[in-house]
């Protein structure tokens, strides 16, 4: 099985284009959106600057892009050509498939938001604490975790060609309800109490809770715990059970 | 009654010298499945045996993939149980006891031939050194090339190695010698009857008869999804009506007395010429000069596999659609 997770990794760090693009696609539209911010501007009446919010949502809005996108498709034009088929004749369990996969997903993600949080710092001035960019980094890549188990369902419940636009509807819906776009507190009331039921909105909330200098909400964690479960559970069951010629 | 009842199965009576109670490697009870309104598989029961290599024959749509496929987990049957080594297809896979080599099978991309061999090894619980399986598959040349660069027949040797990366009980294979050329073929069952010199049982399903005729002991008939025959190849072209005799006759041709002469199991006329099956050609022979008939030109040749395999699938075919009527 470490053979397995090590050769996803290998195979995943070898695509240079999709490295490329996945690493310094959230760069670049952090840098873009926040001209539009001033230094001094606030998030609604929390007392965190707007720049700092930023910054954690485009690193959780980059890790998102990174794990959820190529995945799922990739999956399922594996499945189309019969790797998958190849791979049940062996003594793999599901959950080694669908290790392996969160694994590959993850090398990407880090370097996506390690970018963004260096730009932060140096060219967008944001001081903390160390301990809170050490944390900021680990709980957005942790949390990303959660949607590259989305990515692999994904690409066992879709064929190759619906696979994409699946994982974009996905993709946009949680990034919007999860207000990595737009501050959650523009938001009315009901939104936002619903968002937080969405993988999406504790996934940032673990950045910025570390950022004012507290802890993750243990609610948030929780969260994101059971999502994590279910994506992976739903994905290493539907890897044994996808009895289609595919 | 279809053809399927009068299906010869010998091969559970004489297990041949030495063999106690032998517990079967696959065995299928009245296993069917459908897709659709087709029945890809119909009613199939068999079982296999410790050593056997056995060739699985059909014409393409017969149910020789689905088949494998229930054999090996891929797909669940409708009805009917499928067992291996006494269990489920899917345990028995997870024990390491079979390797399977299927045409649909895809390899992973972007990674070298040696990597995804090494792989195979890695998930296998009674793996074979990694060197080893590439030297036996002939891989050692190409171990460094991209899985995504090879040629067909490499394509299908490396599929090979992942089907023989461990100590496997019983192989399956799904056509493995499709897409190589004669001399690639005859170096892939010279790999392969080494494997079944180590004891292991070998099911292989092919449309090349020439390869049933020579590497199998066993031979097994699907037609329309139903097992039509079970038997060894020369008990195959014995049900077919194993001699051919064909001869000229002068003046006018009695076609009825003709097809009432004992063993003959299949009549042809065209012009002076007769083209007579039989499965016992000195009776029926012995039976034309009984007629008082002269016969010229006479030849007797003994059928091949080939024609054997033609004519019991177009007479389950005829006996099927008669049925239907």
């Amino acid at each position: 099985m470490t053979t397995l997770i090590r050769l996803e990794i290998t195979r995943t760090l070898r695509n240079r284009k999709f490295m490329f693009f996945s690493v310094l696609y959230p760069a670049f539209l952090f840098l873009a959106i926040s001209l539009s911010y001033k230094k001094s501007d606030t998030v609604g009446n929390s007392g965190l600057s707007a720049i700092a919010y930023l910054m954690v949502s485009m690193a959780a809005f980059g890790a998102m892009t990174a794990v959820l996108m190529g995945n799922a498709e990739r999956i399922a034009r594996e499945r189309e050509k019969g790797w998958v088929r190849q791979l049940r004749l062996t003594a793999l369990p599901g959950r080694g498939y669908v290790t392996a996969k969160v694994a590959s997903a993850a090398t990407v993600s880090l370097p996506s938001i390690l970018v963004v949080l260096i730009i932060g710092a140096a060219l967008k001035n944001i001081r903390m604490d160390a301990w809170q960019w050490v944390a900021i980094a680990f709980s957005t890549w942790a949390g990303s975790l959660v949607f590259a188990a989305l990515g692999v369902a994904i690409g066992y419940l879709a064929t190759a060609d619906v696979a994409r636009p699946v994982s974009m509807l996905f993709y946009f819906g949680l990034a919007i309800l999860g207000g990595l776009w737009v501050p959650i507190y523009s938001f009315p009331q009901w939104l936002q109490d619903l968002a937080g039921y969405l993988p999406s909105r504790p996934y940032v909330a673990l950045g910025q809770a570390i950022e004012v200098g507290n802890a993750p909400h243990a609610k948030d964690i929780t969260v994101l715990v059971v999502y994590l479960l279910l994506f992976a559970g739903a994905a290493a069951w539907l890897y044994r059970k996808d009895t289609r010629k595919a | 009654m279809t053809a399927a009842s009068v299906s010869t199965s010998t091969q559970e009576q004489d297990g041949g010298p030495g063999h106690g109670p032998r517990q079967p490697v696959v065995s299928f009870g009245g296993v069917s499945k459908s897709f659709g309104t087709v029945r890809a598989v119909s009613e199939v029961s068999l079982e296999l045996f410790p050593g056997e290599t056995v060739a699985l024959l059909g014409p393409n749509g017969a149910g020789k993939s689905t088949a494998l496929d229930l054999l090996l987990g891929l797909k669940n049957a409708d009805a009917g149980e499928v067992r291996v080594f006494g269990t489920s297809p899917t345990q028995a896979i997870a024990k390491g006891r079979v390797g399977a080599m299927l045409q649909s099978g895809g390899l992973m991309e972007e990674v070298t031939v040696r990597e995804l061999v090494a792989l195979a090894c890695d998930l296998h619980p009674k793996a074979y050194p990694v060197d080893q399986v590439l030297a036996a598959a002939d891989l050692t040349d190409i171990r460094d090339r991209k899985v995504n660069k090879l040629s067909g027949g490499q394509e299908q040797r490396v599929r090979f190695a992942m089907a023989t990366a461990g100590a496997n009980d019983l192989i399956v294979l799904d056509e493995p010698t499709t897409g190589m050329d004669v001399t690639a073929r005859q170096a892939f069952w010279a790999t392969m009857r080494a494997q079944v010199e180590e004891g292991r049982t070998v099911l292989f399903a092919t449309h090349y008869l020439e390869e049933a005729d020579a590497i199998a002991d066993r031979v097994l008939v699907l037609h329309r999804g139903r097992l039509i025959a079970d038997g060894t190849a020369a008990e195959i072209k014995a049900r077919a009506g194993a001699r051919r005799i064909t001869f000229d006759l002068e003046g006018g041709i009695d076609e009825q007395a003709l097809g009432g002469l004992p063993n003959v199991v299949g009549l042809d006329v065209t012009g002076p010429t007769v083209r007579l099956r039989s499965d016992d050609a000195d009776a029926t022979m012995h039976a034309v000069y009984g007629l008082g008939l002269y016969p010229r030109n006479l030849e007797v040749a003994g059928l091949g596999l080939e024609q054997a395999f033609l004519a019991i699938t177009d007479a389950a075919t005829s006996a099927e659609e008669a049925g239907q009527r």
